[in-house]
Order: C-alpha cells, then sequence, then structure tokens
C-alpha cells in the first residue's frame, strides 16, 4: 500500500483541494480508560468540540 | 450470578475491547505499521484471557466460551437486554 505521507513539498499537489494528513502511529493514552471515555486510544484524535473556534 | 468484582471485569473487557476496535481502524490504513500490529496482538492477547476467565466465573460472553458441563452454560446466560452484559 503506497504511502501517502506528506512530504512537506506543496508544489505537487494542485490548488483547491482539500488534503488530510495521514495519522502517524505516535502513542496510545497511558491509561486506556480514559480513551475509552474520549472514544479514542489515540490523544490527537481527541477533539472535543468546545461549541466554539477549535481552540484548547 | 454477578458481583461488583462481575461488573468491574466486563468493565475492563469493555475497555480492551474498544481498543482493538480502534487499532483496527487504524490497521486498515495502516496494513504495514509494525508498532500497531504489535499493540494489537498484545491487547488481543490479553482480550482473550480477560473473556475466558470470566466466562469461567461467571456466564459466557460468546457462544465458543461457554465450557458446558451439566448445564448448557450459553442458554443459561443473562440475555443483554437483562442488564447484565
Amino acid at each position: 500500500m503506497k504511502d501517502f505521507g506528506f512530504d512537506g513539498n506543496c508544489d505537487k499537489f494542485p490548488i483547491g483541494m482539500a488534503y488530510v494528513p495521514w495519522q502517524r502511529f505516535d502513542r496510545l493514552y497511558d491509561n486506556l480508560e480514559e480513551g475509552f471515555r474520549n472514544g479514542t486510544i489515540f490523544p490527537e484524535l481527541n477533539k472535543p468540540f468546545t461549541g466554539r473556534r477549535c481552540v484548547r | 450470578m454477578m458481583n461488583q468484582e462481575g461488573m468491574r471485569m466486563l468493565n475492563d473487557i469493555h475497555i480492551v475491547d474498544f481498543v482493538l476496535v480502534d487499532l483496527a481502524l487504524y490497521l486498515d490504513t495502516h496494513p504495514y505499521d509494525q508498532e500497531a500490529m504489535e499493540y494489537f496482538n498484545h491487547y488481543a492477547r490479553i482480550k482473550n484471557k480477560m473473556a475466558k476467565d470470566f466466562s469461567m466465573r461467571y456466564f459466557p460472553l460468546t457462544q465458543d466460551l461457554a465450557e458446558s458441563g451439566k448445564e448448557w452454560r450459553w442458554g443459561a446466560a443473562p440475555l443483554p437486554w437483562e442488564g447484565a452484559c
């Protein structure tokens, strides 16, 4: 399976398209129950909706 | 039938099962990621052991874990809508 990771070279990508950065395996929650409560085991995917702009 | 300890074991099984679901979703798009696969294998072994232990002590979570002797334990297990599992 080809790796679609972004190598930082913007020129080769056509404009006007949306791109989703490819997930890299970083780490899991140390406390798996915390991941269970957050609905993901990947901390970087835990993006709670705060009812306004995406600020942490 | 099932006490506090059983409820806690079942909750732990749910948590480990969720980890496997999320790892599987990741592996579906990253089928060569060794680290993720090691995590999956690790937690799969843990979950299988926990499910087997739970099934021996309380009631079988899946039919293949029934290990029945005198009575067909799968049939005697509480039904999902009875709030036990």
